[in-house]
């Protein structure tokens, strides 16, 4: 793949939309017909090309937007950052590869990082050499992650890792896994937690990857098996590893991904105009109108929550709880989104032409591949309780 | 001005003010209240007595107006102090003031020869009548414009009226345009209204889930429950947050942006309201609890605004002219 020559992008001072424009720009420019997800392809894009791809968007000032320039970023706001990523959204682009480095890894290095950590770690995720794991989850805890069992002791070379993680996103592909483990017993609970940056070619990590009901292999099961990690790559203090954690939760939930509204309304249109290019499902699609009319209710709604963390973030105001608010609204309202599509799609005559065999290869991926949007980041199900206690305050006993 | 002000600042005067209008004996009592405070002419300019200030000032008197049952046309005043202060001041005025008391009637033409849903028309001394050309006329009561026998009592605390047209109506007239920018700004209103009745409900539904005892533990300790009312709030918020994003400089369509922003309130807004009833059980189903009266008025709202039909509308439009750049490309088709 080659990428136009681009300047860098990352200018100050614009005009409110000159980013986007640019933005918009570089994509239409580099966005090539192999990378688009909205056309069949008989061999998928290669790791290679995507990272290609992701590297040559941070190289944009398409990606690293908010991060410091000392450390490889752009040095610029959220508001560029949104801008850029409603460009990104609105494009049939890759979903990022290294989205754990860029939107878990690089804050949380950034806020409890050394130096050493912030000059070693941050560039090589803008710059594609190292891709980012999340090494939380384990099979017994999974919304219960106070529950992990995962253990890191003392060991003359530094600590010793023991124990296994489960729904690691990317494991197989990854350089480095940000590892929630812990230095005492599981009944410590939120006490003696602890992070770790662990190398992914140490002697002793093995991965399997598991296949998910989409068919993809995009996550994994992470042994760590007497997994030697030096003391220099522990992130933060003991102790500090789940206040630490739970601001990488908040932040995954309310920023992870900012151009989801805009990838989902990407998603919508690319339905409706494909429909649009054949009479027949022109028709069908006829009979959907009020639905598919909520779910464009639904996307500019959840527009209006990316905006208004946003907002509260550029007014320095912590987002706590509230990124509850859009994790929920965003997993519940795309499933929706996708059961209707799936059920128009499956509608299609035999001998659709091949924008609708396009979009139905989209739809039928994107189903099935939202129903693990309810579960990753925090379930449905303890978003609810974190509104419920965190934020209405609702008691719980007599 | 308005960069000296928060919104946030009116909400504290503007609950005040909705306790009093509780206590009021009719609605010209409570447009002495309002018009007191300065809260009829939020919007409209300073030349007719209003505060000359932008929509989002209006927001939070609107929620209040919501979360304390005012028996009042509130949105209907704000909008038409604005809407008449360029055509006929002394008119807006007397709006601002509270000497006229106005409501709109949202549903019909002139031509129709019936118009309906204005709320507290039977009260009111004058309707604003839409025609089919897109404008609307001021009009008095009147033989021409007579009030239908009895109001429609759906929300009972502000009933909804109709009125017969008969013949070429006299009145202060507005333009299309006009018409279209009452009609936008009324949105917003209408869905901060609900989202101050909603979240007024599910507070109802909060303080009671944790007073009430069964099973030997409060309601709140019931996960089923908690998620429910968590569920609630998430509506409220998203509520919040589509006025909030319309009133911004979002970058984005509009027109979709408002459209979407009403839609959303009208659908989530009584949902809110049939919760609470829920949560409330038995007591929940009386008439003496006033979560009927929310979600009666929250309802009406929504009849008012037209959003069951803007939703199929919108739809239609979607499909028949939604464009992406990057779909352009249909030459692969079929």
């Amino acid at each position: 793949m080659t990428m136009a020559a681009t300047k860098d992008i990352a200018a100050t001072g614009m005009e409110p939309g000159a980013y986007g424009a640019r933005a918009r720009a570089w994509l239409q420019e580099n966005l090539t017909d192999r990378l688009r997800t909205d056309r069949c392809h008989d061999t998928p894009a290669t790791l290679d090309e995507l990272k290609q791809f992701e590297a040559a968007l941070y190289r944009a000032g398409l990606a690293g937007i908010t991060w410091p320039k000392a450390y490889g970023g752009h040095g610029l706001t959220l508001r560029e950052h949104l801008e850029a990523n409603r460009e990104i959204g609105l494009a049939p682009a890759p979903n990022a590869v290294n989205s754990i480095g860029k939107e878990l890894v690089g804050p949380i290095v950034l806020a409890v990082g050394d130096e050493r950590q912030k000059s070693e770690f941050l560039p090589s995720i803008l710059n594609m050499e190292t891709i980012w794991c999340q090494g939380f989850s384990e099979p017994g805890a999974g919304s219960d992650l106070a529950g992990l069992r995962t253990r890191v002791e003392r060991s003359a070379d530094g600590w010793r890792v023991n124990g296994q993680k489960i729904w690691t996103s990317g494991a197989s592909k990854s350089q480095r896994c940000l590892l929630l483990a812990r230095t005492g017993v599981p009944e410590d609970r939120h006490r003696g937690l602890v992070l770790f940056a662990v190398p992914m070619d140490r002697p002793g990590i093995d991965v399997r990857e598991i296949r998910s009901i989409d068919g993809d292999r995009s996550f994994c099961e992470v042994f760590f098996s007497d997994v030697i990690v030096d003391e220099a790559d522990m992130l933060g203090a003991p102790d500090e590893g789940w206040p630490a954690a739970t601001r990488v939760l908040s932040i995954e939930r309310a920023t992870n991904r900012m151009y989801r509204a805009w990838r989902f309304e990407s998603e919508l249109d690319h339905l409706i105009m494909a429909c649009r290019s054949d009479e027949r499902s022109l028709r069908l699609l006829q009979g959907y109108a009020r639905d598919l009319a909520q779910v464009r209710v639904e996307i500019e709604m959840l527009k209006g929550h990316v905006e208004t963390l946003v907002a509260s973030l550029l007014a320095g105001q912590e987002i706590g709880p509230r990124g509850s608010f859009p994790k929920l609204y965003w997993s519940e309202s795309h499933q929706r989104f996708a059961q209707i599509a799936y059920e128009i799609v499956s509608r299609f005559p035999a001998n659709a032409g091949q924008a609708l065999r396009d979009v139905k290869t989209r739809m039928e991926h994107l189903y099935l591949h939202s129903r693990a949007e309810t579960i990753y980041a925090g379930t449905t199900e303890i978003q609810l309780d974190i509104i419920g206690k965190r934020i209405l305050n609702l008691s719980k006993a007599a | 001005m308005s960069d000296e002000l928060d919104p946030r600042e009116f909400e504290d005067t503007a609950r005040a003010v909705m306790e009093a209008c509780a206590a009021a004996p009719d609605g010209a009592g409570r447009a002495g209240l309002l018009a007191e405070a300065g809260l009829l002419g939020v919007i409209a300019p300073e030349e007719v007595g209003g505060l000359a200030l932008p929509l989002r000032f209006a927001v939070p008197v609107a929620g209040a107006a919501g979360a304390g049952l005012l028996a009042f046309p509130l949105v209907e005043s704000l909008v038409l102090a604005k809407a008449l202060a360029s055509v006929d001041a002394e008119e807006a005025g007397r709006i601002c003031g509270g000497e006229t008391l106005a409501t709109i009637a949202w549903s019909g033409v002139a031509e129709d020869g019936l118009v309906a849903n204005a709320p507290m028309g039977e009260e009111a001394t004058k309707v604003l009548i839409f025609s089919a050309d897109g404008g609307a006329v001021l009009a008095a009561k009147s033989n021409v414009v007579r009030l239908e026998t009895g109001s429609d009592h759906w929300d009972v605390d502000a009933p909804a009226a109709s009125f017969r047209c008969d013949g070429p109506l006299e009145g202060i007239e507005l333009d299309a345009d006009a018409v279209r920018t009452l009609r936008a700004e009324a949105d917003l209103l209408r869905a901060a209204f609900i989202h101050g009745s909603a979240w007024h409900c599910l507070s109802l539904a909060m303080d009671y889930s944790q007073e009430r005892v069964q099973f030997g533990r409060p309601l709140s300790s019931y996960q089923v429950l908690r998620h429910k009312m968590s569920r609630d709030a998430l509506a409220a918020e998203t509520i919040k947050n589509g006025v909030a994003r319309a009133l911004s400089d979002h970058g984005e369509d509009e027109n979709l942006v408002r459209d979407a922003a009403w839609m959303n309130a009208a659908r989530l807004g009584p949902a809110v309201a049939e919760n609470a009833i829920q949560i409330f059980g038995g007591m929940g189903f009386t008439w003496e609890v006033p979560l009927h009266r929310h979600l009666r008025q929250m309802r009406a709202q929504a009849a008012y605004g037209e959003a069951a039909d803007r939703l199929e509308a919108l739809g239609h439009a979607l499909i028949t002219s939604s464009v992406n750049e990057w779909y352009g490309d249909t030459s692969h088709a079929s």
